[in-house]
C-alpha cells in the first residue's frame, strides 16, 4: 500500500478552496439547495409585486408628504426581506451533506485549521445567494420599475458587503444549529437577532440607491461604516469561534 | 503506545465507558463485546470524536487534542456511516481526501485497486451497495496511511471474499508502530490475524488478551 510519490502538504486555502469546491459540485448534481432558494424568491418578489399599486416608483425621501412611507423604502424593504429567508434555506442546508454519511468525522480530522471548514462553507453559501440575487435582484427591479441609473456598482458594492456579513453569520449559526435535533427552528431563533444590523444597513443603502442617490452619498453615510464594520467584526469572529461549534 | 486513563463516558444517565484505563500495543487489536458494550464510544474516544466525561487519552506519549493537527494527521476513523459523500463518486471522494491530506491522485487510484473497486471507482457512492460503500469508506480511512486506524464494524455486508481483502489490506498496513483497532462483533474474522483482542461488557473490560507472539 505504500507510493513513492512524496507527500506535498497543501496550503489553507487549497484545502479551503477543495472543499468549497466539493460543496458546489455537490449542488451541481443533486440541486437540493438553489432550486427551492430560486422557487422561494421568485415567487415572493412575484406576491410582493401584486402587494403593491402597479407603477410604484422610488421617490426620493424628502418628496415623501409628512405621515407616509417613501415607497424606496418598502422597496429595499422588500428585496433584503427576500434574500434573508432565501438564504436561511441555505444555511439550513449547508451541513446536510456531512450529516447524509456522517461525513463530518472524516472531515473533523483532516489536517486543517477549523477556519478552513468555516471558510469553505461560507464561500459556498455565498455563491449560492449570489446566484439567487443574479436572478431575483433584476426581476425585482424590473418588477417594481426601479431606476438605478449611475448607481449600479454601487448597489452591487453594497449587496456584496451585505451578503458577506449575512453568510458569515449564517454559516456560524448554520453549525451550531446542525449540532440539535430541531435545527431548522434553531437556526433562524440564532442567527436573526445577530443579522439585524447587516440587514438595516442594507436596507438603508439600497434604500438611498433605489431613490437614485450615487456611491459618493451612500459611501458618507453611516450605515456604509456599520455595514463594513459588522463585515469585518463578524467575519473574524464566526471564523475564530465555528471550531467550538463543530468540535466535539 | 495508546494509553487510556480512567476514561468515563456517560451519556444522560447512561454510562459507555466506566473508568475504563487501558494500554494498547502498536498492531491490530480487535475490540469485542455486544451491543452497548462500549465498542464504538471507546473507537470514537480514541478518535477524538467524543469528548470523554473524564480521563484522557495518550498516543505515543502525547494526550490527545484535537486542536493539534499533526495529532489529528496521524488518525483514522471509519464508523458505522461511510463517511463519504453520497452525490460523489468513489474516485471524487478519495481524491477530495487525498488532497487535503497532500497525498497525490495516484495514491488515491492505487488505495481503490487494492481494495478491489477499480472499476466501480466512477460510481456515485450513493448508488453502491452497503458491502461496496463499506469498502470505500476503508480505502478512505487507510488513504494517508495513518498511524492509528480505528475501524468500527468494517465487516458489516462484506462477503468473506471482500472482507479476507480487507484482512489482508489491515495487515499489511499494520505493520512496524501502527496501530490499527477494529471493533466487531464477529470476532472469527479478526482473531486469526489480531495481535490482541479486547472483551468489553457494559463499558468494562473483561479480558485483554495478547497473542504470545506479539508480546515484546
Amino acid at each position: 500500500m505504500s507510493v513513492a510519490i512524496p507527500r506535498r502538504e497543501p496550503s489553507f486555502l487549497s484545502k479551503t478552496w477543495s472543499l468549497a469546491r466539493k460543496d458546489i459540485r455537490i449542488e451541481l448534481r443533486s440541486r437540493d439547495t438553489l432550486p427551492p432558494m430560486l422557487a422561494f424568491s421568485l415567487v415572493v418578489v412575484l406576491l410582493m409585486a401584486f402587494s403593491l399599486p402597479s407603477g410604484t416608483i422610488a421617490v426620493l425621501p424628502r418628496s415623501v408628504p409628512v405621515g407616509t412611507v417613501p415607497s424606496n423604502d418598502v422597496l429595499a424593504g422588500f428585496l433584503w426581506v427576500t434574500v434573508l429567508f432565501a438564504g436561511l434555506v441555505a444555511f439550513a442546508r449547508t451541513f446536510e451533506n456531512e450529516r447524509e454519511a456522517a461525513a463530518m468525522d472524516p472531515l473533523l480530522l483532516v489536517p486543517l485549521d477549523r477556519s478552513g471548514l468555516f471558510l469553505a462553507k461560507a464561500l459556498a453559501n455565498l455563491v449560492y445567494i449570489l446566484t439567487v440575487q443574479v436572478f431575483i435582484v433584476p426581476t425585482f427591479l424590473l418588477l417594481f420599475q426601479v431606476k438605478v441609473g449611475e448607481g449600479w456598482p454601487a448597489l452591487i458594492l453594497v449587496i456584496f458587503l451585505a451578503d458577506l456579513g449575512f453568510v458569515a453569520v449564517g454559516t456560524l449559526f448554520a453549525a451550531l444549529a446542525a449540532q440539535t435535533t430541531s435545527r431548522e427552528l434553531m437556526l433562524p431563533i440564532l442567527a436573526l437577532p445577530m443579522l439585524v444590523p447587516v440587514f438595516i444597513a442594507a436596507v438603508e443603502l439600497c434604500s438611498d440607491l433605489f431613490a437614485g442617490q450615487g456611491f459618493g452619498q451612500i459611501a458618507e453615510r453611516g450605515w456604509f461604516g456599520i455595514l463594513v464594520g459588522f463585515d469585518a467584526i463578524f467575519a473574524i469572529v464566526a471564523a475564530i469561534t465555528f471550531e467550538f461549534a463543530i468540535d466535539p | 503506545m495508546i494509553e487510556l486513563s480512567a476514561i468515563r463516558v456517560v451519556y444522560g444517565r447512561t454510562w459507555a465507558l466506566r473508568d475504563m484505563s487501558l494500554l494498547i500495543r502498536p498492531g491490530v487489536t480487535g475490540i469485542f463485546g455486544q451491543n452497548g458494550a462500549g465498542k464504538s464510544t471507546l473507537l470514537r474516544v480514541c478518535a477524538g470524536l467524543l469528548r470523554p466525561t473524564a480521563g484522557t487519552v495518550t498516543i505515543d506519549g502525547r494526550v490527545l487534542n484535537m486542536k493539534d493537527e499533526d495529532q489529528r494527521r496521524l488518525l483514522s476513523y471509519a464508523g458505522h456511516e461511510t463517511g463519504l459523500y453520497n452525490h460523489l463518486t468513489v474516485v471524487e471522494n478519495l481524491e477530495l481526501f487525498a488532497r487535503l491530506y497532500g497525498e497525490s491522485e495516484e495514491r488515491a487510484h492505487e488505495v481503490l485497486k487494492r481494495i478491489g473497486l477499480s472499476d466501480r471507482g466512477n460510481d456515485i457512492v450513493g448508488n453502491l451497495s452497503a458491502g461496496l460503500k463499506r469498502r470505500a469508506a476503508v480505502a478512505r480511512a487507510v488513504l494517508h496511511e495513518p498511524k492509528v486506524l480505528l475501524l468500527d464494524e468494517p465487516y458489516a455486508n462484506l462477503d468473506d471474499e471482500a472482507a479476507d481483502l480487507l484482512n489482508a489490506i489491515v495487515s499489511e498496513w499494520s505493520g512496524g508502530d501502527r496501530y490499527c483497532l477494529i471493533a466487531t462483533h464477529g470476532a472469527k474474522r479478526v482473531k486469526s490475524f489480531a495481535d490482541a483482542g479486547i472483551i468489553l461488557k457494559g463499558g468494562t473490560v473483561v479480558s485483554y488478551r495478547i497473542r504470545e507472539s506479539a508480546e515484546v
